[in-house]
């Protein structure tokens, strides 16, 4: 997945500033950087969520979000297009965003079988699979109400995975859970970054970028000011900002 | 001791009075919600006028309304029998009712399961179909069995035009047999039954969502 | 149809009649409704049970039966058991007595709602009785019931046009009179419905105004 030169406003506000940004097959990429620095807004332009002002992205090289004809240039997707691509790209919100009338189970399958049309049956027995490896599989027919933040993020998860996107975005997955709880969650991400997925995580928890990422990008307002491998992001960073940064959250 | 013809006569009126009622709720439910996506899908044109329709609707009192149907309607050239004109009285005005009930419901939908929604590739379509409505009109049901209750205790209205509901029974009886008492305390009591079970159930389903799927 | 429109305005001092007639007799129901109903809220939050279940079986049977049912009952039934009383006496009884069960019941609502410091306040300060009610509770009730009294207060218009039945020449009733002089029942009862519209619009509006003036007395 790449992203090039990508520029977002909201009003006069100039919230991404010629972000660019790649993401490599089986590459698991941690996104630091203080709060307003972009970064979500990011992850939100890259499922389409957010329109930038310009800019491109490409998903397995093909451009997503605007098409490539058209005389004057660009002709921005159509709806239906979009929600075509959004299922290629999953996504695991601060939030969570459960569903609320729907159960565990029931969240992980609604989208694959109303929205991909795959058959019911093959759904289920994926997502109890997915249930499975998340931990969760006994909750399978509870609602999202009965359900801790940590079980609720990784159904969640579960139904991001359900979809099989090609990439995984996660927007500062474990920011809304009590501390007691981040673990579990970090440990299923770990457990994906392990397995060779495709993900682009968006996070505070520095211990854990350390630890999970192949690649570390560091922004800040609306810039990307410092990329690396996380030893040397970690151990020596190269800009005062990263510096500053990695002082204030030791 | 207890007169039996007049508690069938009663049952028959409380019969009427129930399945003209409970029409125009199955007919202004639905209605309700057409008009309630109108306006929520900004339809051009077509919102403006049902937001001026569910205003006026909803500012007008029954019997008013249902003297405009029954000798207004006629006077454009239809013919119209009562109980008719009392359908279309009683469906226009709950379904006035209802659409405030299910704009309110989806109007203030919480923005991040429509974004996960979004995220996940359903389009705003089927998005509204699959997250939207199905908590709605969960989330709408304790507002619109109050409804009801408001609908069935409007429903006098239409004995005003000529419909022999369980008031206008009441009111013949008293006429013919000079004792006013019996009939009406006797129509009040069954109105009283249908209100209260109408209530109870209220809650009942109230309590049912809160506990299973937490405010919706 | 303009003609027609026409033709049913030169009855505008009808309609005055009416709308008045509805003003007034609506006005009159929400300022005593809504003392009496101060004083009924007392019982309904009683802590005696044997009170509180009285005044809970006077609302809840008041607020399951129908207006226009009332209405019957307070012309019919009170002359047959010896009450003499005239169509308006009648009338203004059932708007009291279905307007104060509905007031009361708003009133509790908000009181049980209402946090126990504000009583606990007042006590400190030596206030007790009927004083704590008028300058403590009382005021914080009505604020905080606001929209919803004035949500009944149009409810208490519109019940009024029941009251054409029995024979009380509001606004409904003058509509009614009018079309079937004039035989121009559309546009006659579009009049009426407009007028409608204007009384509530307004009661809503000054309950929103009296919103605004209460928030700004909120400590919030």
């Amino acid at each position: 997945m790449q992203v090039r030169g990508l520029v977002k406003s909201f009003g006069a506000l100039r919230v991404l500033d010629d972000v660019s940004l790649t993401v490599d097959a089986g590459e698991t990429v941690c996104i630091l950087g203080p709060s307003g620095s972009g970064k979500s807004t990011l992850l939100r332009c890259i499922n389409l969520l957010e329109t930038p002002q310009s800019g491109e992205i490409y998903l397995r090289g093909e451009r997503v979000g605007f098409r490539e004809e058209g005389p004057n240039g660009q002709v921005r997707m159509s709806e239906r297009e979009m929600a075509h691509i959004r299922t290629r790209i999953g996504m695991v919100f601060q939030q969570f965003n459960l569903w609320p009338h729907l159960t565990a189970l029931g969240n992980i399958t609604v989208t694959p079988i109303r929205i991909l049309k795959r058959p019911k049956h093959e759904v289920e027995a994926e997502a109890l699979a997915l249930l499975e490896k998340v931990g969760l599989v006994d909750k399978r027919n509870e609602y999202p109400i009965r359900l801790s933040g940590g079980q609720q993020q990784r159904v969640a998860i579960a139904r991001a995975l359900a979809m099989r996107p090609e990439v995984l975005l996660f927007d500062e997955p474990t920011s809304s859970l009590d501390p007691e709880l981040v673990g579990e969650v970090l440990s299923v991400i770990r457990g994906l970054a392990d397995e060779g997925r495709t993900m682009a995580v968006v996070t505070h928890e520095l211990a854990f970028a350390r630890e999970a990422a192949d690649h570390v990008v560091f922004m800040d307002a609306g810039k990307v000011v410092e990329t690396g491998l996380p030893d040397e992001f970690f151990g020596s960073p190269k800009t005062s900002r990263a510096r500053q940064f990695l002082e204030r959250y030791r | 001791m207890v007169d039996w013809g007049m508690i069938a006569n009663l049952a028959g009126g409380a019969v009427t009075t129930l399945w003209i009622s409970g029409i125009s709720i199955a007919v202004g439910i639905p209605l309700g919600l057409a008009l309630a996506l109108t306006r929520v899908f900004r339809l051009p044109l077509l919102s403006q006028a049902v937001t001026a329709y569910v205003s006026i609707v909803r500012a007008t009192p029954v019997v008013t309304l249902a003297l405009f149907v029954f000798f207004g309607v006629p006077a454009m050239g239809f013919t119209l029998s009562p109980i008719v004109a009392a359908f279309i009285t009683l469906t226009i005005n709950t379904s006035a009712f209802h659409a405030e009930i299910w704009r309110a419901s989806i109007v203030d939908f919480p923005q991040g399961q429509s974004e996960a929604a979004s995220a996940f590739g359903m389009t705003r379509l089927q998005a509204f179909r699959l997250i939207v409505l199905p908590q709605a009109w969960r989330a709408s049901l304790p507002p619109m069995v109050n409804e009801m209750t408001f609908l069935i205790k409007s429903s006098p209205a239409i004995a005003v035009i000529g419909v022999v509901d369980l008031t206008r029974t009441a009111s013949r009886i008293a006429a013919y047999t000079y004792d006013p008492l019996p009939p009406y305390i006797s129509a009040a009591f069954i109105y009283a039954v249908v209100v209260f079970s109408l209530v109870r159930t209220q809650r009942v389903i109230e309590r049912m969502i809160v506990r299973r799927y937490g405010v919706l | 149809m303009i003609d027609h429109f026409a033709r049913a305005l030169t009855q505008w001092p009808l309609f005055m009649t009416g709308l008045l007639n509805t003003i007034w007799l609506c006005a009159s129901t929400a300022v005593v409704s809504l003392i009496l109903a101060m004083f009924l809220a007392i019982p309904l939050m009683s802590h005696s049970l044997a009170v509180r279940t009285v005044a809970r079986l006077f609302v809840d049977s008041v607020r399951s039966v129908p207006f226009l049912l009332l209405a019957f009952m307070a012309y019919y039934c009170l002359p047959a058991v010896g009450v003499k009383l005239s169509s308006w006496t009648a009338a203004l009884i059932t708007l009291l007595v279905y307007n104060t069960a509905y007031f009361a019941e708003i009133l509790r609502g908000a009181w049980s709602h209402l946090p126990p410091q504000q009583e606990e306040g007042g006590r400190a300060f030596g206030f007790t009785g009927v004083r704590l009610l008028l300058y403590i509770i009382g005021p914080q009730l009505f604020i905080a019931a606001g929209p919803v009294l004035g949500n009944q207060l149009i409810q208490v218009i519109k019940d009024s046009a029941f009251l054409m039945v029995i024979t009380i020449p509001e606004l409904t009733f003058k509509a009614n009179q009018i079309q079937s002089i004039l035989f121009v029942p559309f546009e006659t009862f579009i009049i009426a419905g407009c007028l409608y519209w204007m009384l509530c619009n307004s009661v809503e509006w000054l309950v929103r105004r009296l919103e605004l003036v209460a928030q700004t007395r909120r400590a919030r």
